[in-house]
């Protein structure tokens, strides 16, 4: 697999998240272990239960942040005009609130993806994908494909929220966010999530291709791995199998054994169900050595991107493997019988493991893994 | 709510050749079942519990559940073929209604109504039909930039050809303007159930058979 001409490398990565703009910053956020959790002042929120997210300072334009993240991957992977323009976009976003108030828009995710390749010299969006919670990490997945595939040699794939009205309104009236301000993956006494900005950019291609040109290889996507529960609308299988096929495909994919992975950056939205069958799911894939894997949420900091989060979380694993330290899981309070995994608390943990997953579960029963291996 | 007869375009072939070419290659696929939506004039779309204002998710579910019908006969799917089979619902419209209506909420400053919280994601009705038929593939919805039912047919190849599914049931959902309940004028949409050509053929089951 690692000999494969298409097996398929990372070269540029790009990110905006609470803590700032670039990766440097969202390294440091997801190191230090400080949730960027603060009161709300884009608009007003004097009817909501919860009253705090994790938001960029000022007013932030999601098609500049975008734009702006998408250069700075392609600029990262040393991309000339001719490559850009080579290299088609695959984009995951959520509900445009622009949108919803003009009934000429026709379309929920507004114009913002038409434009967009455009916009940053590329080929040109081929989709925007709505996967909810997997949105970012199913487009990922596919970019892979199309690799492996031949059907592409390289491809873009970026994704952005920015915490707005209508998304807080309905996640709040739907009692999913967090009352005491505070996400708290895998913790007894945790009540939920929050929402939080994050914008992202990846550039995918095929190994030949990066070595072609001469790009330098930040890791590669050893593998991916997607499955369903077939369980309920919004909650996800108790018994995680859904999860667990989605790792078991990627491991396979990457012929990579479970002792092989040394760090887990998991989906770890903070909600009670959410996490004890996320922490069920990884009992399942990996057995009693699921105890002697670090596992984080770096939600706990950056907050819950929605369509954006897998990717944020993904690059947030990349760099994390570069650094040699293993991010924080924030908000801590005290273990839960049903999560016991080896959490990490307090510190980052120095260490470099060769293989890393990045997971991800969503209304519906959405389920992704992605395998991140060094370079 | 239905809005009663409107100007309403006759139903179109379910897939040009064009679409269909989406299908050739090696892989062996075919369309196993497939449906479309209205399929008549006095076409009524069943509610779904728990899913209110907008005709987008009952639009999906009634696609799904005549597609599979077609195919597995009667619910669940059975476990093998179940187990293998993802879902792929692309829409260049998405749910107008719903986002609308949490829209109308936040701008009279109101409280949005919380049933609309899970269904303002496409993937609430995705897991709704899963549920109901035991469906445990991959699920993926998308939006197109263009040539929705290509593009889906084309995505649903790459997902089986990637492995981690062995069919996919493609729904191409649209929602109209008036979008605003089930039934409503000019919703329109397209299920197709792409799978080996190996598979057996629709609806070979009896009742009491998994």
């Amino acid at each position: 697999m690692k000999d494969s001409a298409r097996h398929v490398v990372i070269t540029g990565l790009g990110a905006a998240a609470a803590a700032g703009r670039g990766t440097g910053a969202l390294l440091d956020l997801v190191l230090a272990g400080e949730p960027a959790f603060s009161p709300v002042t884009r608009f007003a929120v004097t009817r909501c239960r919860v009253t705090v997210a994790a938001a960029l300072p000022g007013s932030p334009v999601l098609a500049g942040e975008l734009a702006a993240v998408i250069a700075d991957a392609c600029d990262a992977a040393a991309m000339s005009s001719r490559d850009r323009a080579g290299s088609p976009l695959l984009l995951a976003l959520h509900s445009d609130a622009a949108a919803a108030r003009d009934p000429r828009a026709g379309q929920a995710i507004g114009g913002l993806a038409a434009g967009m390749a455009g916009r940053c010299g590329l080929a040109g969006t081929l989709r925007t994908y709505t996967t909810a919670c997997v949105a970012s990490s199913t487009a990922t997945a596919d970019a892979a494909a199309m690799i492996v595939s031949g059907q592409a040699d390289r491809v873009v794939v970026a994704a952005g929220y920015l915490v707005d009205p209508d998304s807080f309104g309905v996640f709040d009236a739907g009692r999913a966010l967090a009352t005491d301000g505070q996400l708290r993956p895998f913790s007894a006494g945790r009540r939920g999530m929050l929402l939080g900005d994050g914008v992202a950019a990846v550039v995918l291609e095929s190994a030949a291709t990066a070595r072609q040109r001469g790009a330098t290889v930040l890791a590669w996507l050893a593998g991916w791995g997607r499955a369903g529960d077939a369980y309920h609308v919004c909650r996800p299988r108790p018994d995680g199998t859904g999860l667990a096929r989605a790792i078991g495909n990627a491991l396979r994919r990457a012929q990579v054994g479970p002792q092989e992975i040394g760090y887990i950056n998991a989906s770890g939205s903070g909600t009670s169900f959410g996490d004890a069958a996320e922490s069920a799911a990884l009992h399942r894939a990996f057995g009693p050595a699921v105890r002697h894997i670090p596992v984080s949420s770096t939600k706990s900091v950056h907050g819950h991107a929605l369509e954006a989060s897998a990717l944020l979380e993904f690059v947030g694993t990349v760099l994390a493997l570069r650094s040699g330290q293993l991010p924080v899981n924030a908000g801590f309070l005290a273990p839960d019988d049903e999560c016991e995994l080896d959490l990490i608390l307090g510190t980052p943990r120095p260490r470099r493991p060769g293989y890393a997953l990045s997971l991800n579960a969503a209304f519906g029963g959405a389920n992704t893994a992605l395998l991140v291996g060094v370079a | 709510m239905n809005t009663g007869p409107t100007a309403r375009a006759a139903p179109s072939e379910l897939a040009a050749p064009d679409e269909l070419a989406a299908l050739d290659g090696p892989g062996g696929l075919t369309v196993l079942a497939r449906a479309q939506w209205p399929a008549r004039d006095d076409d009524v779309l069943p509610p779904i519990p728990g899913f209110i204002v907008s005709s987008f998710s009952p639009l999906v579910a009634e696609l799904a559940e005549r597609c599979l019908r077609r195919y597995f006969g009667l619910r669940p799917a059975d476990q093998v073929r179940g187990e293998r089979t993802a879902v792929l619902l692309a829409s260049t419209t998405g749910d107008l209604a719903t986002a609308a209506a949490i829209a109308e909420a936040v701008d009279a400053s109101r409280r949005v109504p919380p049933l609309l919280f899970y269904q303002s994601s496409p993937n609430a009705v995705v897991g709704h039909l899963t549920a109901r038929w035991g469906l445990a593939g991959p699920v993926v919805c998308t939006s197109p930039a263009a040539g929705t039912l290509t593009d889906a047919l084309q995505s649903a190849v790459l997902l089986i050809e990637d492995g981690d599914a062995a069919a996919v049931l493609v729904i191409v959902a649209e929602q109209g303007r008036a979008g605003a309940g089930a039934g409503a004028g000019d919703d329109h949409g397209t299920a197709m159930l792409v799978g080996p050509r190996a598979w057996p053929p629709a609806a070979t089951r009896q009742e009491g058979e998994r």
